[in-house]
């Protein structure tokens, strides 16, 4: 099989689950939502393996330039994004500490955790990839 | 940096997707190296010249 062919295959593959999902959530059936999802996943393991894709180095640059850019632009925005939402909170406000803005500082702590989650992974990553690279100082 | 991949592959009597072929890469590298618009690893550069019994240096130029 071609790339071509697992192409197309996917695209009836997804048109397939999302069919699937939707008369699952029309029914209010979340077993065939879920069950759509978990064949659709497992029919695209199957083809996918028996594709031949060649993902060649030109393709891996562009992806390490596409993560090294997302990671850039998201790291910083949910950063600032969970400093804004965290300092009504704690201005000590009255007005924030009810109804709706009261969720404030839940939604902002659950950025801050993945903010963190998320330069952790980074740390992580480069961490593993500086030493397999021979980055460190291996006598 | 600048190549002469494409008057070495139009002397081997290659097409973009013979070589890309031969090289293990997809047809879009050939285009984008032919181009100037990706520089190929060292491997990739070696198996070039392999291919085409050449020095490195006969396929790509350093410009300055």
């Amino acid at each position: 099989m071609n790339i071509k062919q697992y192409q197309q295959i996917r695209v009836v593959i997804v048109i397939f689950i999302g069919i699937i999902v939707s008369i699952g959530v029309v029914k209010n059936s979340l077993v065939l939502a879920f069950l759509a999802v978990i064949t659709g996943m497992l029919f695209l393991i199957l083809v996918r393996s028996k594709t031949k894709i060649t993902i060649d180095e030109r393709e891996k640059t562009i992806r390490e330039k596409a993560a090294n850019i997302t990671y850039a632009i998201f790291a910083p925005t949910i950063g600032i994004g969970t400093f804004l939402l965290l300092i009504p909170s704690r201005s000590g406000l009255a007005v924030f500490s009810k109804g709706e803005f009261i969720y404030l500082e839940s939604l902002g702590m659950i950025f801050a955790y993945l903010t963190l989650f998320l330069i952790s992974l980074y740390a992580i990553s480069y961490y593993f990839y500086n030493r397999k690279f021979g980055g460190a100082n291996e006598k | 940096m600048k190549n002469k991949l494409k008057v070495f592959r139009a002397m081997h009597d290659l097409t973009q997707e013979q070589l890309a072929e031969k090289m293990e890469v997809s047809r879009q590298t050939i285009i984008a190296i032919e181009s100037n618009k990706y520089l190929p690893s060292l491997g990739l550069a070696f198996k070039l010249s392999k291919l085409f019994k050449i020095k490195i240096e006969e396929v790509f130029q350093d410009e300055n």
